[in-house]
């Protein structure tokens, strides 16, 4: 193969001195041909399982449909009705405290505990495994371990009482049932920032801080006008996949606490999920097309955003 | 100045402990539950070391409840996800990255779009399809094998990570093959395949932990306890009224201790794979 290079090599461009006219076109045909075969099997896929049902649910969402008689057409009543429902508009609010706080102090925590372990910290790999652990377990293995801790004879109350801190049923109670469940998911995902920051850090030249030191400028500003500017693509990705998933949460809830109590739990997916039981499928396939199109417009805007701190 | 700066890092290493043993507590207390008498559950003081411990929660895992079952599906059903991609994603990747052919890169586009749609849009269509599908036959559709695999065959991510890959290959290479008779899937296989090694397990890193923890669809679209895998199980067992937390914490142990285990066996490959796909992604 390395001999053949002496020949005149023929490029996959359209002008190809090496050959004559009727077996470059054969080639091409024949290269085509491959293209069409080789996705085909991600094509047919795609059509059965993205495409179809894509179309499928945003024509539902404009329909009375229960899945047993046909789809009738109502226009925009399910989008209507879903943006004066309570129990839906709870479920925003909810999904909304959660995405917040959850951002808020995940990828926080993801940056405050890669600047630590960055510090040459002895047993550094021990310590990343540490936090990184918990992001290979499922949703549904952190949520039951979880329900177990906050359970009321569980080990949380038995910590908390011991510092004489208050107590409670925390999933049992509706003003501390979501913040447990944001709690545990922040446990769950924050070590994935951690290592994400942590390799990002490492990646930001050293002569740029040996710079800054010999220009005097302190820790802070270090910080503010080195870290910081190095960090922003990836503050971006988190942020942006962050927000995608954990607006989507589910699994947690569903082990939990279903929801509840009183609503108090209850998110747009457990919702949507809640009329796909319920045989309404023309509103649960307009709350997914809602969600799709929210995210959409937010991760849009995050880009640009993005774009214009740089 | 020298002692503050020593008692910094003394800071340091004491917060890195007390946050790791946040992290690392409650995984223990899974395993430690996993092995308690139902009276060692809750006791007052707390058990750090089961006393007395069993093997009962895990004897009644496997013969009361089918743990058995849910494990030999998920390892079925992420293996072949797996196996798929790999083979699916590549074939596609390289098409749209290496070969030309009318409508190429509007097919790729398409493809695109759909990674903006949380899969939510999908589910209930996807559920009707099969629905619909296992009419046609018993072994298609809701509640088998092909229900749990086919919808995650192939994932256009996958596709898009590798293509990127694959562009990184110079077509000197691939146009050598060809003026030497090779064919285009001979190129694939001896050529493309090796070379995208490094892309095909960051690929696989993340089809196999996506795979194995899914949750969503697999508690749709599976009926009964022959089909159900590890996380659909466990959280049907952990939704119970009256919850047995040495059973409960056993099943949570087993789906949680292969995705740890291969991670601490991988542990450089895993976090290569996934600051790649984050820093470049």
């Amino acid at each position: 193969m390395v001999r053949s290079l002496a020949r005149p090599v023929p490029s996959s461009r359209p002008s190809q001195p090496g050959l004559s006219g009727g077996r470059r076109f054969a080639w091409r045909v024949r290269r085509g041909r491959s293209g069409y075969l080789f996705i085909l099997p991600a094509l047919a896929l795609a059509i059965a399982f993205l495409y179809l049902p894509m179309a499928l649910s945003a024509y539902w969402s404009f329909t009375d449909f229960n899945g047993l008689t046909p789809p009738s057409w109502v226009g925009l009543a399910n989008y209507q009705q879903l943006l004066t429902d309570p129990v839906f508009l709870q479920a925003v609010r909810n999904t909304v405290v959660f995405v917040v706080a959850g951002q808020g102090i995940g990828p926080i925590l993801g940056i405050a505990s890669a600047l630590l372990l960055n510090n040459k910290l002895k047993f550094r790999a021990i310590f990343r495994t540490a936090y990184f652990v918990p992001v290979m377990t499922s949703l549904v293995v952190v949520a039951t371990i979880w329900k177990m801790l906050l359970n009321s004879g569980g080990m949380v109350n038995l910590i908390f009482g011991y510092f004489h801190l208050p107590t409670t049923d925390w999933l049992d109670n509706p003003s501390t049932a979501l913040p447990s469940v944001i709690a545990a998911s922040v446990w769950q995902g924050f070590g994935f920032e951690t290592v994400i920051f942590l390799g990002a850090l490492q990646a930001i030249p050293r002569e740029y801080y040996e710079a800054a030191m010999v220009d005097g400028a302190n820790a802070w500003s270090r910080f503010w006008h080195i870290t910081l500017p190095g960090l922003r693509p990836t503050i971006l990705f988190v942020y942006v996949i962050g927000i995608i998933q954990s607006s989507q949460v589910f699994d947690q809830v569903f082990v939990m606490t279903q929801g509840g109590p009183i609503g108090s739990t209850n998110t747009i997916v457990y919702e949507l999920i809640n009329r796909f039981n319920s045989l309404n499928l023309g509103q649960a396939s307009a709350i997914a097309y809602l969600l799709a199109i929210v995210l959409a417009i937010l991760s849009f805007v995050q880009i640009r955003v993005f774009k214009e701190w740089a | 100045m020298i002692r503050s700066r020593r008692s910094i890092r003394y800071l340091f290493y004491g917060i890195a402990i007390v946050t790791s043993a946040i992290m690392i507590g409650p995984l223990y207390w899974m395993v430690a539950t996993s092995f308690k008498v139902p009276s060692g559950v809750f006791a007052a003081p707390p058990q750090w070391i089961p006393d007395p411990w069993t093997l009962a929660n895990y004897r009644d895992v496997f013969t009361l409840l089918p743990f058995a079952r849910y494990f030999l599906n998920s390892v079925i059903v992420t293996g072949t996800i797996v196996v798929l991609n790999t083979f699916f994603d590549l074939a596609a990747a390289y098409a749209f990255a290496k070969l030309r052919f009318p409508g190429r890169d509007f097919l790729f586009f398409t493809l695109l779009i759909t990674l903006m749609v949380p899969f939510q849009v999908n589910l209930i269509p996807l559920f009707r399809i099969m629905v619909s599908l296992h009419q046609l036959s018993p072994v298609l559709g809701v509640n088998t094998y092909f229900g749990l695999i086919a919808p995650s065959a192939i994932q256009v991510f996958g596709i898009f990570l590798l293509r990127q890959f694959i562009r990184s290959i110079p077509d000197e290479i691939l146009d050598c093959a060809r003026v030497d008779g090779a064919s285009e899937f001979r190129i694939l296989r001896r050529i493309v395949f090796p070379l995208a090694v490094p892309g095909l397990a960051t690929l696989a890193i993340f089809t196999f932990l996506g795979a194995w923890n899914d949750f969503l669809w697999p508690l749709l679209i599976t009926q009964t306890d022959q089909m159900r895998t590890l996380p659909v199980g466990l959280a049907l067992l952990a939704r119970r009224q009256e919850i047995n937390w040495g059973d409960t914490m056993a099943g949570t142990t087993i789906t949680a201790l292969p995705m740890i285990a291969i991670f601490l066996l991988l542990q450089r490959r895993f976090i290569e794979g996934l600051t790649q796909g984050a820093i470049k992604g």
